[in-house]
């Protein structure tokens, strides 16, 4: 097969920067990918799969960075989206559909006794923090290192545009490590408002983490004691593990949750939830957006949960990705290559185990991307229910020719 | 006049600002000890600093120190060390006035025989600033246009030490950073320098290093002018190509933003 060129996108890129300040913002800006070797601009997808503007066409692990869960252009999603349409969408007031997708929530995740509703995932983990506050008239927010919660100036990496108030009442620990938590509580006794972390460990640049044995306990136990509000953020694994919250995946009870991406198969919703105990302090923290209440995307989220649970999508992916996970190994091992595959099955990553400056790593993904397949060189990758097994053996043959490949440059 | 002498006075019994502080330990960290550069680079700096033969202390009141040691026509800058010929600033704003190229008159304090090397040394400065604040016509010369290049790329990388020390945005930066370097390459040939991190402490060197965390490669001097200039998207240059970079990107992005804080403080 010829491998693909991304001339389109080079091109298309050049006329994003003369009008766009970065060409791309954010994450998906090339240079946190493999430049010239990765598709810069997409064009359509279907199921599992996508073009971009060159005509490439991939086989999608990265799924739009986590929402594309049952496959892209889902018909029964973007029926009901239609459908509501038809009817309206954005009106001076919510639309029942609101209430429906609260209740909905209320009675599928044993968390959730209220929902608030959002757009995007920096909405309600702002949010949440700050219901956190106020239930506790406190101000220390704790979060590991490493890990995102979206791009408010609470959490923002970097410091463009940021000022030293807005990150200075935010504490940081390493992820697994109670001791150091506890110390920092100890530190800020009466003062830390919020322990927010994902349900496991999943940073940019690095392995995934589990939770080790007792640790999410042990954080359960520290926030009882001190009267402190226990929140996961739940936004990019969430509905990939259990519909009930990753949370119940690994057995542990957080206060609050925040869900987003999984939760619509594209369609902008997020979405906060928690005790009963919170509900008067969330009801006093002005939670609002022009789309928050847009009928549409709220639709697309009721049909999207409802198609999960109804074709038990989460085994599904379970099964594919681990059939991709012992693929990857399997091959690496028969080149000769140390890889470290980590995460849970439906979130599946892949690093090179002996190196830490992912150059193996960004040679084998713009290898891939020119043969086909999308995976991510430094973010973890997603499974969506549009993954069928040959999808997956097709991946890993890809997959062995890039190993190939790295051992011939990186010689192990 | 009146007035002056007042500023000065109680400029030198305030504590400095902390603004003036990182600037002047940029100047006596990361712009100073680029004369062991110039003398390579530069033919009648070579000259000069061949024809000097003295240890050079500067020394801010309530600021940074460095000695710089002339010998055999190299220039070399420690942080420590003992001088025979010294001078002195009652304040780091003075310090920094002076590197504005305003008039300011340092005290001798030390070797203060040495007048004719001192002024030698004033020479040596003066081309200094020639490559730092490059004029027009100087940057028409493709040699010129290197050197350039290769001293202000080595007072980035420097002076990115001097705001991770001190200037409290820089830190959360520097918080994040993990151990590791980051390699600079002007292709097709140089100049090349790096920075070694560790345990948030930065120290910038000539040259290539084995193995770098993070490789950011430019396309050439042309484009290395543009960027330090500020005149480039560096984003959008990742993304054409013009800069390619590999390794740990995000600690390589983490940087970058390192190079923000010290343009704040360096016109
Ligand atoms: C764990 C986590 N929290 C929060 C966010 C922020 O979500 P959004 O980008 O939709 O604002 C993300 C996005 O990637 C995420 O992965």
């Amino acid at each position: 097969m010829s491998l693909y060129k991304f001339n389109k996108s080079n091109e298309m890129f050049q006329r994003a920067t003369a009008v766009i300040p970065s060409g791309i913002s954010g994450n998906k800006n090339p240079a946190f990918a493999v430049p010239g070797s990765f598709p810069y601009f997409a064009e359509r997808g279907e199921g599992c799969r996508y073009w971009d503007v060159d005509g490439n066409e991939y086989i999608d692990y990265l799924c739009g960075y986590g929402p594309i869960i049952l496959g892209h252009n889902h018909p029964a999603v973007d029926e009901a989206a239609r459908k509501q349409q038809a009817m309206g969408s954005a009106f001076n007031h919510p639309t029942v559909r609101s209430v429906e997708l609260a209740e909905r929530l209320v009675s599928m995740v044993p968390v959730a006794e209220w929902v608030a509703i959002g757009r995007n995932g920096s909405d309600v983990t702002a949010y949440a923090v700050q219901v956190a506050r106020e239930h506790t008239q406190r101000r220390k927010i704790i979060m590991a290192k490493g890990a995102y919660h979206g791009s408010q100036s609470w959490c923002r990496h970097g410091i463009g545009g940021l000022i030293e108030a807005d990150y200075e009442h935010v504490l940081q620990f390493d992820f697994n490590d109670a001791t150091q938590l506890s110390d920092l509580v100890k530190q800020h006794e009466g003062d830390v408002a919020t322990v927010i972390l994902t349900p496991y460990h999943h940073p940019a640049f690095g392995d995934q983490v589990m939770p080790a044995p007792g640790f999410m306990e042990e954080v359960r136990r520290i926030c009882d004691e001190n009267g402190i509000v226990f929140i996961i953020d739940d936004v990019r694994a969430g509905f990939r593990l259990d519909m009930g919250g990753s949370n119940e995946y690994f057995g542990y009870k957080p206060d609050m949750i925040c869900f987003c991406k999984g939760m619509a198969n594209g369609y902008c919703v997020s979405a906060a939830c928690g005790h009963m105990e919170s509900k008067n302090a969330a009801s006093r923290v002005f939670f609002t957006g022009t789309y928050y209440t847009n009928a549409v995307e709220i639709a697309a989220a009721m049909a999207c949960l409802d198609e999960l649970e109804n074709t038990k999508a989460i085994d599904k992916m379970m099964k594919t990705g681990t059939l991709l996970q012992e693929g990857l190994r399997e091959r690496a091992g028969a080149h000769g290559l140390q890889v470290s595959v980590t995460g849970p099955p439906t979130l599946p990553f892949m690093t090179f185990a002996n190196e830490s400056n992912f150059l193996r790593s960004q040679m084998f993904s713009g290898e891939a991307a020119r043969r086909g397949v999308i995976l991510h060189p430094h973010h973890n990758w997603f499974m969506m229910a549009a993954h069928e097994e040959s999808d997956v053996m097709k991946t890993i043959e890809v997959a062995d020719r890039c190993f190939a490949i790295v051992k011939k440059q990186f010689g192990d | 006049m009146i007035t002056e002498i007042l500023d000065t006075i109680s400029g030198a019994i305030r504590e400095p600002r902390l603004a003036d502080l990182i600037l002047a330990d940029m100047h006596l960290y990361a712009v100073l000890p680029r004369l062991e550069e110039l003398a390579r680079l530069d033919e009648e700096a070579g000259a000069i600093a061949r024809e000097l033969d003295m240890t050079l202390e500067f020394l801010v009141r309530g600021g940074p120190r460095v000695v710089l040691t002339f010998a055999d026509g190299k220039v070399t800058s420690y942080r420590m060390g003992r001088a025979n010929t010294g001078l002195f600033f009652l304040s780091c704003d003075l310090l920094n006035r002076m590197f504005a190229g305003e008039d300011v008159t340092p005290i001798p304090f030390k070797g203060i025989t040495r007048v004719g090397q001192l002024k030698k040394f004033t020479r040596l400065t003066e081309i200094m600033t020639r490559y730092l604040k490059p004029s027009d016509a100087d940057m028409e010369d493709a040699a010129f246009r290197k050197s350039h290049v290769e001293m202000s790329l080595m007072v980035g990388l420097s002076a990115s030490g001097v705001v991770a020390d001190r200037d409290p945005r820089a830190r959360r930066l520097v918080d994040d950073l993990r151990d590791g370097t980051i390699q600079y390459k002007i292709l097709p040939d140089g100049p090349n320098a790096y920075v070694r991190i560790e345990k948030g402490v930065i120290r910038a060197f000539n040259g290539i290093v084995k193995d770098p965390t993070a490789c950011i490669e430019i396309r050439d001097v042309d484009l290395a002018v543009g960027l330090i200039a500020g005149e480039v998207d560096t984003f959008a240059a990742n993304g054409s190509g013009d800069v390619k970079a590999s390794g740990d990107l995000a600690m390589a992005d983490e940087f970058n933003g390192m190079f923000d804080r010290v343009g704040l403080y360096l016109e």
